[in-house]
């Protein structure tokens, strides 16, 4: 392997280690400052007396300094303890842990439709004439517009209510049946990611169709077919590939509006839930595993570009 | 009687009717402004018992996924079928034998449960006075919510093979009927004291004797029960009984009407028309003690003057907040203690008379304008009423007492608050301080009159949890202990007729309406408690195929 993609590793997996220290300090201030008292999670159902809330805090150290009580956090995760759910009492670890597969392959769905329609509609807007670009352009800017809810009331209307092709509701059961069950949320996730990256893809292809070197391939006689996958294609695939890994990061996030529209029980629901309740535990935990996922996918497209095309490595450059 | 329906209802609907309020119906049908109204004696309690076999029922959570399933600790429709209480609520709100074959006063200070022979949990050990006596202790400690129930205990004694004995310090007319809530729900004390912390939760366990036993919790996606094939009373129709967790009312209501999920408790008002014309289901209106309201959270600024409390309440077309909230799915009442909550009790006439001698809930501008003149209030500064996020009817209450405000020269500003920090307002004085009013939505699990009284009319030291503007009144006082520690039914009734009829006027909750509770099921499903005795009873018991 190319030695400089060697140094590009080692330096995101520094920086990896950096952005989950700091976005780790962010999150943890970030939940402590938002309004509300972490006793009301462990109160739940009960009345606390002012003595048990003086006990809940004094054992989970709510009322110890900012920075000690993240240095307690930190100190746990560091030694493998992530934790406990200040609402539902049981290891975070426990609580995730049957979220993250649903919540994975929602994503993936996601992305492979984001892949096949984004860059293949692209790639038709840039090639296939006038007419197919008006077209792309058009469903893409309506695609771009439309929030992740609005489709996903939009399909559950068309593909559920009406046709009735698809359900409504939950993740289902045995792989099949959970794709067949997380198609509209997949699909309600990839719409708008769709249109963001045919835009991308038909860019970076026109510059590419009207660059020097595609223009010397056609004069020397090279088949079309030929000219798009070597020469064309290649070339615009890194441009592509660097808004991918920040693309299928965000999808993580963004997953919690479709599990909600479609009831799924997902770690982004989780995540909403967890805040609004304060369960502080459960939020820093999903919000580092979406920071982990970020930096890592980021990683990982720039380790693809730098195999494909050596020279957009430049010395000093970091994720 | 439980006192803690309030807070209850308004954490559930913090967390519960999340993204309702972005969303409701939108994917339905349009529904109509004016809902039919709804005939009172046509409400249904239960549906008829189911006679055939069916394998598996999927229920729709719309509270969401419990924090637990032990009943000392969390409210949910799970739970009721898992572990029963000594008395068992029936769904006309009358309270029958449960665990207990009696529950008695022997002497006005001595109440003698008699359990019943040959109960079994759902491991085959058999239950013992023990059980029962550590389940009673777990609900006797103060932060419990169904410690109210417990202020006069003294001891709770085995006094027999199968036998315990609760004396008191005075009489407690309120403790038997209380007894038919999950403050009389028995649990497993070895399995309890062995699971610790982890008791009840998704990664621990819980032995009960219910209908139902508990086979699987998947966090984040469902609770598997199954028909407890020994239960004393018989074992249930329904072989599997799963839940799911559904928080978004919109996701809910689509997945009914596709028959995705066959049934569920609470669904949204605001989609009536779709439900009543589903060819998948029924929408089922049953008697319920839920009622929506809001009330002072401090003794100081405007909102703890009842005058202004009088005239916001007169400023409120109670007929339209029916229409407009709950799409003529309840109606008014005249107090916070909803008749229902008496229907099954002894004293009921006496109480159904009384209520009927209290003035009309009336619409009356004029009246409310002259009244805010006199209240010497300074109009000039805003009153706030704090709502949980995402709770679309409150949202639309809340939106309505800010319109009757500005009719009156009165501000109101909303103050919207995620869960966490509406939870606050019920434990943390502070908290209270920069707001007004909260409204909420609260039921009462069990038969009582007592409950709400108690609650907000009391000093604190006497149970006032929730008397938050300091109310005092030597009288009122005086006849609620008398009603409380009288076990003559009409003479307890008696104390507390004396006593509404001061209060009442106060209007220490601003009731705006009472709601039916509402069921959705699947056509071909019947045997379902429907009405508000659904969150103490064994709902699903005689649940199965018509």
């Amino acid at each position: 392997m190319n030695p400089r993609v060697l140094a590009q590793l080692a330096r995101q997996l520094g920086s990896l280690a950096l952005t989950l220290f700091l976005s780790s300090v962010v999150i943890f201030c970030a939940v402590l400052l938002t309004p509300g008292d972490p006793v009301s999670a462990f109160a739940g159902g009960t009345r606390p007396t002012p003595d048990m809330i003086a006990a809940i805090r004094a054992e989970h150290h709510l009322d110890d300094p900012v920075w000690l009580q993240y240095l307690h956090w930190a100190g746990g995760v560091l030694t493998g303890d992530l934790g406990t759910s200040y609402v539902y009492r049981t290891d975070v670890v426990d609580l995730i842990a049957p979220r993250v597969g649903i919540t994975v392959l929602l994503v993936a769905y996601a992305v492979v439709l984001i892949a096949v329609f984004g860059v293949g509609s692209g790639i038709v807007a840039a090639t296939r004439g006038r007419i197919a670009d008006r077209a792309v352009l058009m469903a893409t800017s309506i695609g771009m517009a439309l929030p992740t809810f609005v489709v996903a009331i939009l399909l559950i209307w068309i593909f559920a209510r009406v046709l009735g092709w698809f359900p409504v509701y939950g993740a289902g059961e045995g792989f099949l049946d959970q794709l067949y069950h997380l198609t509209l949320p997949a699909i309600s996730l990839a719409v708008l990611y769709i249109a963001y990256l045919s835009r991308i893809t038909r860019g970076a292809v026109v510059s590419q169709l009207h660059s020097e070197h595609v223009e010397t391939a056609r004069v020397r006689g090279i088949p079309r077919a030929r000219i798009f996958r070597r020469h064309v294609f290649l070339n615009a695939s890194p441009q592509i590939l660097a808004v991918s890994g920040a693309t299928v990061a965000g999808l993580f996030a963004v997953s919690a509006i479709a599990e909600q529209a479609f009831g799924i029980g997902g770690l982004g629901s989780l995540l909403t839930e967890a805040a609004a309740r304060k369960d502080v535990p459960v939020v820093q935990v999903i919000s580092l595993l979406l920071v982990v996922v970020f930096v890592v996918l980021n990683a990982i497209a720039d380790v693809a570009i730098a195999i494909i095309d050596p020279d957009s490595v430049k010395p000093g450059r970091t994720a | 009687m439980r006192t803690t329906g309030i807070t209850t209802a308004a954490l559930a609907a913090g967390t519960v009717l999340l993204l309702l309020s972005g969303c409701t119906a939108r994917d339905a049908e349009p529904v109509p402004t004016s809902a039919a109204p709804v005939d009172e004696s046509s409400l249904v309690a239960a549906l008829p018992d189911a006679t055939t076999e069916v394998d598996e029922v999927t229920w729709g959570l719309v509270e969401g996924e419990p924090r637990t399933l032990d009943p000392a600790a969390e409210y949910s429709f799970v739970i009721p079928n898992l572990c029963e209480s000594l008395l068992q609520l029936q769904p006309d709100f009358t309270v029958e034998p449960g665990l207990a074959t009696s529950a008695e006063w022997v002497d006005p200070t001595t109440f003698v449960i008699d359990l019943r022979e040959g109960v079994t949990f759902w491991d085959g050990t058999p239950l013992t006075p023990a059980d029962v006596v550590f389940s009673m202790e777990r609900n006797r400690v103060e932060s419990s919510p169904w410690f109210p129930a417990f202020v006069l205990v003294d001891t709770i004694e085995q006094t027999g093979d199968h036998q315990v004995t609760v004396s008191f310090t005075a009489p407690d007319s309120t403790f038997r009927d209380a007894l038919s809530s999950a403050a009389g729900a028995v649990v497993n004390a070895a399995q309890a004291q062995q699971a610790g912390d982890a008791f009840g939760t998704a990664s621990g366990d819980i032995l009960c004797t219910g209908p139902y036993e508990l086979a699987d919790w998947t966090p984040g996606t469902e609770i598997v029960t199954t028909a407890n094939a020994d239960y004393w009373g018989g074992a249930p129709l329904t072989e599997t009984l799963r839940y799911v967790f559904v928080p978004d009312g919109t996701t809910l209501t689509t997945a009914l009407l596709e028959g995705e999920i066959d049934g569920a408790f609470n669904v949204a008002p605001g989609s009536r028309s779709v439900f009543e014309s589903s060819d998948e289901g029924r929408l089922v209106l049953g008697p319920s003690t839920a009622s929506f309201s809001f009330g002072p959270t401090r003794s100081t600024g405007a909102g703890a003057n009842p005058d202004i409390r009088r005239a916001l309440s007169l400023a409120i077309d109670r007929e339209q907040y029916v229409q407009t909230v709950l799409s003529g799915l309840g109606a008014p009442q005249k107090t916070f203690t909803p008749p229902f909550a008496w229907d099954g009790m002894e004293a009921a006439d006496q109480y159904t008379d009384a209520y009927a001698a209290l003035p009309d809930v009336e619409f009356d501008l004029e009246a409310a304008t002259a009244l805010v003149e006199e209240s010497g209030e300074d109009l000039s500064v805003p009153l706030v009423v704090a709502i949980p996020a995402g709770a679309k009817e409150l949202a639309q209450t809340a939106a309505i007492i800010q319109a009757a405000g500005a009719q009156l020269g009165l501000t109101v500003e909303i103050d919207e608050r995620q869960p966490a920090d509406f939870t606050e307002i019920f434990f943390d004085p502070a908290a209270r301080e920069s707001i007004d009013f909260v409204a909420t939505a609260g039921y009462l699990d069990s038969p009582g009159v007592l409950g709400y009284a108690q609650q907000f009319l009391l000093p604190p030291d006497l149970g006032g949890f929730f008397n938050w503007s300091e109310y005092s009144n030597e009288a009122v006082t005086g006849e609620l202990q008398v009603a409380r520690t009288t076990l003559d039914p009409a003479a307890s009734a008696d104390a507390f007729i004396a006593a509404q009829e001061v209060f009442a006027p106060d209007q220490l909750q601003v009731t705006l309406a009472g709601a039916y509770h509402l069921t959705f099921l699947n056509d071909g499903l019947t045997g379902v408690t429907t009405s508000v005795a659904a969150y103490s009873s064994p709902w699903a018991l005689h649940l199965g195929a018509e």
